[in-house]
């Protein structure tokens, strides 16, 4: 499970879009917003417990790289500029390395780390798929739109690849020295483009004869809302306005300067984590329960 | 009342004296399977086009056409979109979204129709076009065939009681064009949709049709049923003959040249129970079945010495995980020979093309290649970059250090040769599919190759031009060249071929001249050799067996 990770078929990913989208704009959203210690550490495991779930091990080196080096900038350059702060390391030219700027540092880089991490399980989650469909419930012509995009980026793909061979049958494949090559891609991106531009009139055409332009265009889609994704937004949404009303009461502030201040860790910041640690780990609950029941429904065949 | 009516139709383009339809009156009545035939440019395409409102050309238009009683210029938008459909040439330029199901919902999505109907309407299509198993596909995974189908599916959803095709088939394999007329004779049979199709390949759509229209040069030549055509066409005598003639199926060209009476057979069926009769009259058995077959399975290959291209035990993988593609392949091309691999789809017949370019690192084997190599791809429009047809041409020549009075000469020359002088001015694009593939051919011939590899030439090529073709390429092996062409067209190979070859599980199974090779063959030979087998095995060519019947009466 862990080898390649869930992938596309991820119970989750099975919801309808709207309840994907609402988990990652209160996830990405509220991880924008909080920069606590308990909130920050809570965002960052689950998004890497969930990348590493769907895109599986190959990911962790990826994120490692990514996280470490964003660390090292982030902190490094806060320390360097900042020199708030009343716990002083040392001192660089008369200016002050201090605690509470490597803190700030440290925890901003944290989040940043966690928003990208969390576009990693977007990415599959989100598939174009429900992008167009969520695009083309704003606006008819705009799903129709990128559905269209990807369709042409593998044609033209394709297409590039067979002038590629053309040229070469003609024996121009290799251009000898830089200039030489340029002019030959400039060749063959012409071509692409001139045999690209005249078949879009036919694409036109079909599309016209097929009503396109006519008043009243619908959006169509293969999503059904069901009752399971109802039951899912609300728990979401109720899980949410926790949190928020938790941030509102000032649970997630934290002073950096002059001296890093938490909040007291009262019963309703507990309540608040409770409830964010829970919102977001559902998806992950609800894979792993998924690949649980296909295991053993598979031992039981 | 009749569906689609033309009177009196006459249309030129802007700026052409010549009329592209000229006189046009016919009707169309409820339910017809109506064949549109004739030579490329004859106005099949410019006649289709006047029977869809927004398709209809620009240009200088007189007379009538009415659908159902009402003048097309003057349907509603709704109507035209939901009642007519329009299925093109290429089935890769007519698709618009990115997966199957889209596609299949997008008329329907313009004609606003809700999530719930077209959701029904959507699986009833895809039930009956058999397309549940790819529904959720992204289109650029389909094969040509699937995708033609789909944008039949994609038209049929809005139910269309006026299905109107313009050479549908012409980009496809002949199984996958088999399975698109099959489906599209279905529509007809089943839902009563009015269907006009214009056709190259006539085999199977002669069969299907209850009434051809023979067209040349925008006036229509004639208008009947398949079973009288024919002898309309072959006139009294062979000199008689109008040259659409030879555009038709093998049956019935044989029926008419051995000097049939009466309506001709259709199928090759009917065709085989024709030379039954014939020959029963004549007092003759037929042979014993197999004769042939056995006689071919104990041939040896036959030794080539200086061969133009060798290959040895040629494998080849794409990557590491995938199959082999050639397996061991072995193979000797003779000198100055039209050498023609037939085969069905994917069994490797492009990548060896492109093993013997050098495109391809091969994990073992060699190949060697005598002299100049030329290559023409399937797809002409990917060796375009010029404005016209005499600057496409020079710049064949861009490289080379001849004086430019030679180069335009060798450009003039190779204009008459493939018999596009007259278009020396239009753009690339501008011209036919046919003439598209004359003028990449012409391209790659003054590089002055001494072997040419063709990647199925005969794609989307009416028949007459396939006669002229067939002359160039004999022209050239004349002169020294090497052809060796890839190919699912049986006929044109069985015709014209100098050396056959049978390309199966990535290496030749079986070579030889034609007459070997098809008479050894039981399945994948021509339709006059499946006709008349049984009594002239070794009779490839409707020419040959027409004889042979003939002499027989």
């Amino acid at each position: 499970m862990l080898k390649d990770g869930i992938g596309e078929g991820s119970e989750f990913s099975g919801y309808h879009p709207w309840v994907n989208l609402t988990y990652y704009i209160l996830a990405i959203g509220i991880t924008m917003f909080s920069l606590s210690p308990w909130f920050l550490a809570a965002t960052f495991v689950s998004s890497w417990l969930y990348s590493v779930l769907l895109r599986g091990r190959g990911v962790i080196k990826m994120n490692l790289i990514f996280s470490f080096w964003t660390l090292v900038i982030m902190a490094g350059i806060n320390v360097l500029f900042t020199h708030n702060g009343a716990t002083v390391f040392f001192y660089i030219r008369g200016n002050g390395v201090t605690l509470e700027a490597l803190i700030y540092g440290v925890s901003a880089a944290v989040m940043l780390i966690s928003v990208i991490i969390w576009f990693v399980s977007f990415n599959v989650i989100m598939s174009a798929d429900k992008l167009i469909f969520i695009f083309g419930k704003a606006a008819p012509v705009l799903g129709l739109t990128m559905s269209m995009i990807f369709r042409y980026v593998p044609l033209l793909k394709d297409r590039f690849q067979e002038i590629r061979m053309g040229q070469a049958c003609l024996g121009r494949g290799s251009g000898k020295g830089f200039i030489g090559k340029m002019r030959q891609f400039g060749k063959e991106a012409s071509i692409l483009v001139s045999w690209s531009l005249e078949s879009s009139i036919e694409s036109a055409d079909s599309m016209e004869a097929r009503g396109y332009g006519l008043r009243g265009r619908t959006s169509f889609h293969l999503y059904k809302f069901t009752r399971r994704d109802t039951v899912l937004l609300l728990l979401m949404i109720i899980l949410g306005a926790i949190v928020v009303a938790g941030c509102a009461l000032g649970k997630t502030t934290v002073w950096f300067y002059p001296v890093y201040v938490l909040g007291n860790f009262d019963l309703m910041t507990a309540v608040t984590l409770a409830a964010y640690v829970l919102l977001l780990f559902l998806p992950i609950i609800i894979d792993i329960s998924g690949e649980v029941r296909w295991k053993r429904s598979s031992l039981e065949m | 009342m009749e569906t689609i009516k033309f009177g009196n139709v006459t249309f030129s383009y802007p700026l052409s004296d010549r009329k592209a339809l000229d006189d046009i009156s016919f009707e169309v009545e409820k339910s017809k399977f109506i064949v549109v035939c004739g030579k490329s440019g004859c106005g099949k395409t410019t006649l289709l086009k006047h029977m869809k409102k927004n398709l209809k050309p620009y240009g200088n238009f007189q007379g009538s056409v009415t659908y159902c009683g009402d003048e097309i210029e003057d349907l509603d938008d709704r109507r035209n979109a939901a009642e007519i459909g329009f299925v093109q040439q290429n089935p890769d330029n007519q698709i618009v979204t990115d997966k199957v199901w889209h596609e299949l919902a997008f008329g329907l999505e313009s004609l606003g129709f809700d999530n719930r109907a077209i959701k029904r309407r959507v699986a009833e299509m895809a039930s009956y076009f058999d397309i549940q198993a790819w529904f959720r596909k992204d289109v650029s995974q389909l094969s040509g065939g699937q995708k033609q189908l789909l944008n039949l599916a994609s038209i049929m959803a809005m139910q269309p009681k006026l299905l109107v095709l313009d050479e549908p088939t012409s980009q496809l394999d002949p199984i996958a064009s088999g399975d698109f007329l099959q489906t599209i004779y279905k529509i007809n049979r089943d839902l009563g949709t009015t269907i006009i199709l214009s056709e190259h390949r006539l085999e199977e759509a002669f069969t299907m049709a209850d009434k051809v229209m023979v067209m040349d040069q925008g006036k229509i030549v004639a208008y009947d049923t398949p079973q009288t055509i024919g002898s309309f066409m072959a006139g009294n005598s062979t000199e008689d003959r109008h040259p659409m003639f030879y555009g038709l199926p093998a049956v019935t060209k044989i029926f008419q040249e051995a000097g049939g009476k009466g309506p001709s057979p259709l199928t090759i069926r009917e065709g085989r129970l024709w030379v039954d009769k014939v020959m029963d009259d004549a007092g003759v058995e037929p042979l014993e079945e197999g004769a042939a077959c056995d006689k071919a399975d104990n041939q040896p290959a036959p030794k080539v010495t200086d061969p133009a291209i060798t290959m040895d035990n040629v494998w080849f993988r794409y990557d590491k995980k995938s199959q082999d593609v050639l397996r061991g392949l072995t193979l000797r091309v003779a000198k100055n020979q039209l050498f023609c691999i037939l085969g069905g789809n994917g069994v490797g017949k492009s990548t060896t093309l492109k093993a013997i370019s050098g495109m391809l690192k091969l994990q073992r084997g060699k190949v060697d290649v005598q002299g100049k190599l030329a290559m023409l791809p399937q797809n002409p429009q990917a060796l375009f970059t010029e404005i016209s047809v005499e600057d496409e041409l020079m710049e064949a020549l861009h490289y080379d250090k001849e004086s430019d009075e030679e180069k335009v000469r060798a450009v003039l020359d190779m204009l008459a040769l493939m018999e596009i002088t007259h278009l020396r001015k239009a753009h690339p694009y501008d011209l036919s599919g046919g003439e598209q593939q004359r003028l990449a051919l012409g391209k790659v011939l003054l590089l002055e190759p001494d072997v040419v590899l063709l990647d199925e030439p005969t794609k989307g090529l009416d028949p007459f031009f396939k006669i002229t073709l067939a002359g160039i390429l004999r022209k050239l092996t004349e002169n020294g060249t090497t052809i060796l062409m890839v190919s699912h067209d049986i006929e044109f190979c069985a015709e014209y071929a100098d050396q056959c070859a049978m390309f199966f599980d990535g290496s030749v199974v079986s070579i030889g001249t034609p007459q070997e090779f098809f008479s050894g063959n039981n399945f994948y030979t021509t339709a006059a050799n499946k006709m008349a087998r049984e009594y002239f095995p070794d009779a490839i060519t409707w020419e040959e067996v027409a004889k042979c019947v003939g002499d027989s009466m």
